[in-house]
């Protein structure tokens, strides 16, 4: 099995400040790493990997700086990483990412499965993987909370929804997004961090795929950002409690009422 | 930044982890119920850890000896008993890698990253003086037939491979490898110590053992430098561990402080207490520099030995001052075992035993300093 | 070829329309400022949900029917819609942002080739263009997001967000939409099991004690069980407590997990981080529980408790009958 696994990289903080003088996000300092949904879809990708055999491709799209979420998803076992990094993808919203991650997928070539993270921690809601799905002509299952290998080119997964729980099942090539129940991410290990330093990741750029250049980047993101800002709170009147815990009760319960 | 230094930063922070995941919840229960639980060493060894140092070509990560140490370091931060377990296993590896012959390393060391490894000096006759040694190897065509009891053995009972001090018959000493199911292998009590209560520190007791000639680690004659290199490298690494102890305090004390308030100031704001956070702060600064510098020498060929008994000597007497110092900034908290300090004072107590005791750190690094 | 109207999403699972698509069908009232609202319903011969939805005063209803729409897969759903929006493009398309909106509307915006925001917290009009707002970075960032150029302007947003709202006597329009089912032979549905008892959801819970990092103890989950317990209600978390091996995902307050409704909510041991917060913007009395007098959490509570969690808990379980 051909699986690729998108990987994206989030500040390792989920406390990013506005600067009050630019009004731009301050990122400079923050360590980054994977997105901890993420590796929940490794883990996926290694156990199927283990299980029918194959290669784990680890995929993503970003500066420089992302090969130490890709390293780190290496050392978890994966066998090979793509970067696709240019500043002409700069400025992608959902839209122009799936583009381009469905473009560098068709470039690998024969895959049979991508899997996603649920979600990013940052900014996006998990769009990028049906999005992925849609522009590849794959089958989808979401938010996986159960995945095995039915057949040589079947999965079954299931996923629940607000008011059902429903076993969807797919035929490869899929895209597979995983909630954080369906695994523990194992540890890297010493070994694998060793072995991550000798496989290959692969960078690309924008003339290494067969792609049209109107639908990357900022101009192929329909959407924009108007304003980023800090929300303004509308405090509310509170009432401090005395300290006993026992006077503190008593009060609240006689105000509650 | 190079090539290593990432990779041993990938290490430390895998390591970092681990630790918080999987020991540093523990760190109470361990202490408590005097060993480790069920399954943790085995998700030590499914992790990797015990092949931190290992060379790759016997299958280990072959990290060099600053990142292991340093590694052991964080382990310690969240429990000290693991640390040292694994630093007991290193050492010995070390001592494979420059003295085993080829045959005896492909035989073992891949196997090292299944298997613990030990190194026995002490015999129930006295200390780690070697010349008291009572462990008998005889010569019997091409093998060694060794018969003896070795005590306070760092993790024995639970290592499998033990490298064993003996006199031969012509009273020259050498190290020979045996394993624990060789026929006359027997594993003895283990100690009831008051300390780093997971390690097992136990005894063997070898009848008539018999070992093929491949097993001499280095020559015969070269047992007593043998030990006195695991004896360093055991240092350096306790340096680290000690240094993990003292962070350990230190985190504790911090927060304590914060969180803890006299009236309405925070202990921390207080002077009696920021006397006491200063000191435990440069003490793990200190050892931390210490136990570094030898790590640093050992991998770049420089002599280590005198650094390695600085750092255990200073260490421990430190880890232990600094471990007191945080319980009275608790102060009825500390005392009690609902907080980790009163078993850190324990844990760092033990090295200022192990592996040479402070006496005898101070008389090699003041024979060290006259020969200079 | 555009239009000027705002359309709904009307989610369907088994029979019950999801609350969030009534919402929106409100709100989506409130801003429309002479654009037409309308809803669009996949559903089943059976469903019968335009009388439903009429309550809610939508100016027309595009039904979609089919039977197969009964275990219609994510392609399938997004393809259907895909047929009755292409041509004729809406303004605005809405979905809650429940799981199925979430699946469904990303693969009909590819289909579309047009904007979509994920989770959005509120929305607005400037002219023609629909203000998206959504937090970012988890703490302490919001952003607004416009999509200029391409239509229709697509967005999921919170449950509970917003109140849904009946009307009199409305007006409403039912129109059955012109598509073709496609059904897609590389998924199915194979078993849908429904969850039996869905008020055991946060989101709908009356009480509700959240428990964050600074209250994780096995002391007072244990406390904070027995009182939600003899109160009626739930115990939640933070997203810091997801990663602890006694709770989940499906525990979660805030942006990615459970919008609340409750009556009463007792935060303990949480600080009150943005992404927490949106979270219970709706509950309607809160107390709030911190060893730290500063906490941000107290600003968005009627009841501070600056002290420790377990006497705190201790002293409910007692003074509570």
């Amino acid at each position: 099995m051909k699986i690729v696994v998108g990987v994206k990289q989030v500040p390792e903080t989920d406390s990013v400040k506005i600067d009050p003088k630019t009004n731009n996000l301050v990122r400079s300092g923050i360590q980054g790493i994977i997105n901890p949904f993420d590796k929940n879809a490794i883990e996926a990708a290694l156990q199927l990997r283990d299980q029918a055999g194959g290669e784990v491709i680890l995929l993503s799209m970003g500066p420089d700086s992302y090969t130490t979420s890709l390293r780190d998803g290496m050392a978890m076992g994966a066998d090979s990483a793509v970067l696709v990094s240019s500043r002409a993808f700069g400025g992608a919203d959902t839209l122009a990412t799936g583009y381009t991650l469905a473009k560098a997928i068709e470039a690998i070539g024969d895959v049979d499965l991508v899997l996603f993270g649920r979600q990013s921690v940052d900014a996006d809601t998990g769009q990028v993987g049906p999005i992925v799905a849609e522009l590849l002509n794959f089958p989808q299952v979401t938010f996986a909370e159960t995945v095995s290998l039915e057949s040589e080119n079947t999965i079954v997964a299931k996923r629940q929804l607000d008011s059902a729980v429903q076993d969807v099942q797919v035929t490869l090539p899929a895209v597979v997004t995983v909630r954080k129940e369906l695994n523990t991410p194992r540890y890297e290990t010493p070994l694998n961090i060793k072995e991550s330093f000798e496989k290959q990741i692969t960078t690309w750029t924008e003339n290494d795929l067969n792609i049209d250049f109107s639908k990357i980047g900022q101009s192929g993101s329909p959407t924009k950002v108007t304003k980023v800002y800090e929300p303004t709170k509308e405090l509310k009147q509170t009432t401090v409690l005395p300290v006993d815990p026992t006077e503190a009760v008593s009060e609240l319960l006689s105000k509650l009422d | 930044m190079s090539i290593t230094n990432d990779q041993n930063q990938m290490l430390i922070q895998m390591i970092k982890e681990f630790t918080t995941n999987e020991l540093a919840p523990l760190d109470m229960t361990i202490d408590a119920n005097g060993d480790y639980p069920d399954g943790l060493l085995q998700k030590v060894i499914d992790t990797g850890l015990l092949g931190i140092t290992l060379p790759r070509e016997y299958g280990g990560a072959g990290f060099d000896y600053v990142a292991a140490a340093e590694a052991l370091e964080k382990i310690a931060v969240g429990n000290a008993s693991m640390a040292v377990t694994l630093e007991g296993h290193f050492k010995t590896i070390e001592q494979f890698i420059k003295y085993g012959n080829k045959e005896l390393n492909e035989k073992y060391l891949p196997s090292a990253v299944k298997r613990i490894f030990a190194f026995s000096m002490t015999e129930p006759s006295g200390g780690s003086n070697p010349k008291g040694i009572a462990t008998r190897a005889i010569k019997q065509g091409h093998n060694w037939v060794i018969t003896g009891d070795k005590i306070m053995i760092t993790n024995g009972g639970l290592a499998e491979v033990y490298c064993v001090l003996s006199k031969t018959q012509d009273d020259q000493m050498a190290v020979f490898v045996v394993d624990k199911d060789m026929p006359g292998f027997k594993f003895g009590k283990r100690e009831d110590f008051i300390g780093l209560k997971g390690v097992p520190v136990g005894e063997i007791v070898l009848n008539h053992v018999v070992v093929p000639e491949s097993h001499l680690l280095g020559t015969i004659g070269e047992g007593l430098e043998i030990g006195d290199n695991a004896h360093a490298d055991a240092r350096v690494l306790m340096g680290a561990v000690l240094t993990g102890i003292t962070d350990h305090a230190l985190q504790t004390a911090v927060s304590y402080s914060k969180e803890r308030k006299a009236l309405d100031t925070p202990l921390y704001q207080l002077q009696v207490t920021q006397e006491k956070i200063a000191d435990i702060a440069i003490a793990k600064q200190n050892t931390q520099a210490l136990y570094q510098k030898g790590a640093q020498n050992k991998i770049t060929g420089r002599p280590y030995a005198e650094v390695a008994a600085m750092a255990k000597s200073y260490g421990s007497r430190s880890a232990v001052a600094a471990s007191d110092k945080a319980l009275q900034i608790l102060g009825g908290y500390g005392y009690s075992h609902e907080y980790p300090v009163e078993h850190l004072i324990r844990d760092a107590r033990a090295m200022e035993l192990a592996e040479g005791t402070i006496e005898k750190m101070n008389f090699e690094i003041t024979n060290a300093e006259i020969a200079k | 070829m555009d239009n000027n109207e705002i359309w709904v999403y009307v989610e369907i699972t088994g029979s019950k329309i999801e609350p969030t698509s009534l919402q929106l069908i409100t709100k989506a009232k409130q801003i429309a400022d002479g654009r037409k609202v309308v809803a669009v319903v996949p559903e089943t011969s059976k469903t019968q949900a335009e009388t439903i939805i009429k309550e809610y005063g939508p100016d027309r209803i595009e039904s979609l029917v089919d039977d197969q729409f009964d275990e219609a897969t994510d392609e399938e759903l997004a393809d259907a819609l895909f047929q009755v929006t292409d041509q004729n493009r809406p303004n605005s398309l809405l979905f809650p942002a429940t799981i199925l909106g979430r699946s469904i509307a990303p693969r009909l915006q590819a289909k579309l080739q047009t904007g979509l925001t994920g989770d959005s917290l509120d929305i607005y009009y400037e002219n023609d263009l629909l203000v998206q707002v959504k937090p970012t970075y988890g703490d302490n960032v919001m952003c607004d997001i416009v999509c200029p150029d391409k239509r229709p302007q697509m967005v999921t947003v919170r449950p509970n967000t917003f109140r849904a709202k009946k009307v009199n006597n409305s007006q409403t329009e039912i129109v059955q939409a012109e598509f073709t089912f496609h059904k897609n032979k590389n998924s199915k549905i194979i078993a849908t099991d429904p969850i039996i008892n869905s008020s055991s959801k946060l989101d709908d819970a009356k009480v509700v004690i959240a428990l964050g990092r600074g209250a994780y103890s096995e002391k007072n989950i244990k406390l904070a069980q027995k009182l939600a317990a003899k109160l009626g209600g739930m115990v939640g978390v933070s997203r810091p407590l997801t990663d602890e091996a006694e709770f989940s995902h499906d525990d979660q307050i805030g942006i990615g997990g459970a919008s609340l409704s409750a009556d009463l909510l007792i935060n303990l041991g949480i600080s009150g981080a943005v992404q927490y917060t949106v979270g219970i913007k709706n509950a309607k009395k809160i107390v709030s529980v911190n060893i730290d007098k500063d906490a941000p959490i107290f600003d968005d509570s009627d009841f501070a408790y600056v002290g420790d969690v377990t006497d705190f808990l201790n002293a409910l379980m007692n003074q509570v009958k």
